[in-house]
């Protein structure tokens, strides 16, 4: 055997190994398709990895929305739409206000947005619920758009503002001598360059409200206002007569949106949560 | 010249909506939960300036010892254990052609909430659940027990579903430091005859130290104030045994409405948090091609 065999032999025997470790890694997904797509007798009677062909799984979608899914994927559609996109707009203006208009003591400027990052979200939920409760926002969509618009402020501006600072200077000098306003160059020049960066941080955000389980609790109580992952994980309690396979069904509804992003964007995203988790607060 | 005439003038109203913004939801509740930790507020009677008497009663307690006890297992394998399969698989993969594929499904778990994934791993971890069935069928039966509703059982199976879920992380911050490893010292080592895990732990670990410590301080801070899983599988039951601080945080403040000692848990978990934070950032801001 000449060397190149060798060596071929070699990376398919890794590639084979790696495949048979991440099969075994995502063992847990196909537990969950399999189990979504069965009834409640089969689950129960029958052996957890058994593939049943069949289509309950649409049965177990249709209760399962009809049980409080339905709602929560509405309302956390709307947060992560309207709470992203609003943060992003606010980070974005202020972005551009700490960089290119150079306001004074934009690095303390900068620090004051950053600090919302700092912090574990222990310390917000008391004060956020005394508040909400007095000033009538609590269990409202209003309430829960605000806290999330507040909680993504902070690292959509930390990632602006560093597209801010790669931005030539000599752009926003031609556009002054033609007699542009602020506004206008934030609006005609810097938007169309800040797609990219705008995009993935609208996206990032999304996933993390979609996601955020804490501050749904905290805020909210009614079937009407709870996001989707408040309502999962309450699913077991509020309605025991759920069987399994359409807890599993619920399951996989309210994966899919944030899964579809990242398979959308990978490695961007990767990079983005990398840095993002520090504020992200999965833990 | 009128004051709007000036860009730096005008630059307050840009930035004025984000800082108030931030002010309401992040700034005022962090300087209202610290005061509220010195009163005994319960929500209903005007709250009393106590002092230190929560956090006196925070370590004195002997009720709080299981969730200080739960969380320091926490931090410890919920950290160890992501980052190093994390770096097993980056490692690993270094070795292969278009390992990116497998880079993303490893990683995909980290991309459903922890509530999903804490219910999926709720019903592989019942009593009649998937788990149990597989040792049985490997004839492991004295192995079978109710997994969430034992202690430490119930923490140790939580922290196996976190690791599975926030090892990807882990992962990828490990392939960023692989990919920057000058080649040039390595070949040097290998033509000096160091291979396997000689070169893992004397060329290559030593070589993305940055990258572990990174990887390792983000996972501390995460683990250090785990809720999610842990609401959701068990909520820190059975009685308490598997709380964590975070738990404890959120069951004095909105279950039993204890809001001042609810705030001295709040308080505590941010000053250890805030210490991983700091050596975190500064580790990041020296290594910025991490994620940035």
């Amino acid at each position: 055997m000449n060397y190149k065999t060798i060596e071929r032999i070699k990376v398919i025997t890794g590639l084979s190994a790696m495949a048979v470790i991440v099969m075994a890694w995502l063992y847990p997904v196909f537990f969950l398709l399999v189990n979504a797509n069965k009834t409640a007798s089969q689950y129960a009677k029958g052996d957890k990895t058994e593939i049943i062909w069949g289509t309950s799984i649409i049965d177990n979608a249709i209760t399962a929305w009809n049980k409080g899914i339905g709602d929560g994927v509405l309302n956390s559609l709307l947060y992560g739409f309207a709470g992203s996109a609003l943060a992003v707009f606010f980070a974005f203006v202020a972005a551009y206000g700490i960089v290119r208009l150079k306001i004074k003591n934009g690095l303390i400027w900068f620090l004051i947005i950053y600090s919302g990052t700092v912090f574990p979200f222990q310390m917000y939920l008391l004060p956020l619920f005394e508040a909400y409760v007095a000033v009538g926002i609590y269990n409202t969509k209003i309430g829960l758009i605000l806290v999330y618009v507040g909680l993504c402020i902070p690292f959509a501006t930390f990632v602006l503002r560093g597209f801010f600072l790669t931005v030539p200077w000599e752009i926003q000098e031609a556009a002054k001598i033609e007699g542009a306003t602020n506004f206008q160059i934030l609006h005609k020049i810097m938007l169309p360059m800040a797609k990219a960066p705008l995009l993935l941080v609208f996206l990032i955000q999304f996933t993390w409200i979609w996601n955020d389980l804490l501050f749904g609790m905290v805020l909210s109580r009614s079937v009407g206002v709870r996001p989707i992952t408040t309502v999962l994980a309450g699913m077991k309690d509020l309605y025991a007569s759920l069987d399994g396979p359409t807890i599993l069904t619920a399951t996989l509804m309210a994966s899919i949106p944030t899964l579809l992003i990242f398979l959308l964007l990978q490695k961007h995203f990767i990079r983005g949560l990398t840095l993002g988790s520090m504020n992200a607060g999965k833990g | 010249m009128s004051f709007l005439n000036k860009d730096k003038n005008q630059a307050y109203f840009y930035v004025a909506p984000a800082v108030i913004l931030v002010g309401l939801i992040c700034i005022y509740p962090i300087v209202r939960t610290l005061v509220m930790s010195f009163t005994d507020n319960d929500g209903l009677n005007p709250a009393n300036f106590i002092g230190f008497k929560n956090y006196i009663r925070l370590f004195l307690d002997p009720n709080y010892i299981t969730p200080i006890y739960n969380t320091v297992i926490w931090t410890v394998f919920a950290t160890i254990f992501p980052v190093a399969i994390g770096f097993l698989f980056a490692y690993s993969m270094q070795f292969l052609p278009r390992s990116n594929y497998f880079q993303i499904l490893v990683y995909l778990p980290a991309t459903v909430s922890a509530a999903a994934a804490g219910v999926l791993f709720g019903f592989i971890l019942d009593k009649s659940g998937l788990i149990n069935q597989i040792l049985s069928f490997i004839g492991y039966d004295h192995l079978v027990r109710d997994w969430l509703f034992r202690a430490p059982e119930n923490t140790y199976s939580m922290i196996g579903a976190y690791t599975w879920q926030s090892t990807g992380i882990n992962m990828m911050i490990f392939i960023v430091g692989l990919q920057g490893m000058p080649k040039e010292q390595l070949e040097a080592a290998k033509i000096d005859g160091a291979k396997g895990l000689t070169l893992v732990f004397k060329i290559v670990i030593p070589m993305i130290m940055p990258y572990f410590v990174i990887a390792s301080l983000l996972a501390l801070i995460n683990s250090f104030r785990v809720f999610d899983q842990v609401w959701v599988m068990t909520q820190g039951g059975p009685g308490r045994y598997s709380e964590t601080l975070a738990v404890t945080m959120y069951r004095e403040g909105f279950v039993l409405f204890d809001l001042g000692y609810a705030a001295s848990v709040a308080v505590l978990i941010s000053l250890v948090g805030l210490v991983f934070s700091y050596f975190y950032l500064r580790s990041v801001l020296t290594k910025e091609d991490v994620g940035s």
